[in-house]
């Protein structure tokens, strides 16, 4: 009736790398925040996944938290980007230096 | 002259082979793992019911499925971390315009420069002509 765990398991790693791939390979600062909002999916998926298959209603809460709390972030991170493009002309997460090190 | 997509190898490659070589080992560890089958939520009615009795802390066997916790202290705490959200951008979209801040909710500009110009534009010529 219900699918194996294991399919859930792959197309939440495969998610996840999706997202990995995103943050580590791209400049642009949206691509990063739905790169971390892919990684963050792909971890609520194993949580409602093992959810079903404990039985308990806990892991499919602590999803909705999940997607309360990436809201906050996205919220947060696009107010940022809106100064970081005023300040220099661009979203490219390369180009401000100065709080690096 | 169309123009095709084309992957940017170069310094980008070693971090994208990282991140597939990662799907790699994650697929294989899942594939070769065995699990038994699913417990599911016999018992309670219905899941979406459930989860709004653990929501707000309503415990029992008739309610929510066995192992499961109340998550009303969390469930604040969220509404609270998203009220900051809200204050942060807020305070984030904040700028200013020849030397006086410019809020979403006040600005001084505004009412020099007309409603009109709430967007964040700049004056047209007809209105410089105007003034």
């Amino acid at each position: 009736m219900t699918a194996p765990l294991q399919y859930y398991l792959l197309l939440s790693a495969a998610l996840f790398c999706v997202g990995l791939f995103g943050v580590l390979t791209r400049n642009n600062a949206l691509i990063f925040l739905m790169s971390v909002e892919l990684m963050l999916n792909a971890a609520n998926v194993n949580f409602v996944a093992f959810s079903v298959y404990h039985g308990n209603l806990t892991g499919q809460l602590f999803a909705l938290f999940v997607i309360a709390l990436a809201a906050a972030e996205v919220a947060v991170g696009i107010g940022i980007f809106l100064v970081l493009y005023r300040n220099f002309g661009e979203v490219d997460v390369t180009v401000p230096t100065t709080m690096r090190w | 002259m169309t123009t095709k997509p084309e992957l940017d190898l170069g310094r980008h490659l070693l971090p994208g082979i990282i991140a597939v070589g990662l799907f790699v080992v994650m697929a294989t560890l899942v594939v070769r793992s065995s699990f038994g089958d699913p417990t599911g939520f016999g018992g309670v009615g219905s899941v979406t019911a459930a989860i709004g009795f653990a929501l707000f802390d309503i415990l029992g066997a008739e309610t929510v499925p066995a192992g499961t916790e109340g998550f009303l202290a969390a469930f604040e705490t969220i509404a609270f971390v998203l009220v900051a959200a809200l204050v942060g951008g807020v305070t984030l979209a904040r700028r200013e315009v020849e030397g006086e801040v410019v809020t979403a909710l006040r600005s001084e500009v505004d009412r020099r420069w007309g409603p009109e110009q709430t967007d964040g534009g700049s004056p047209t010529e007809r209105e410089d002509d105007a003034r």
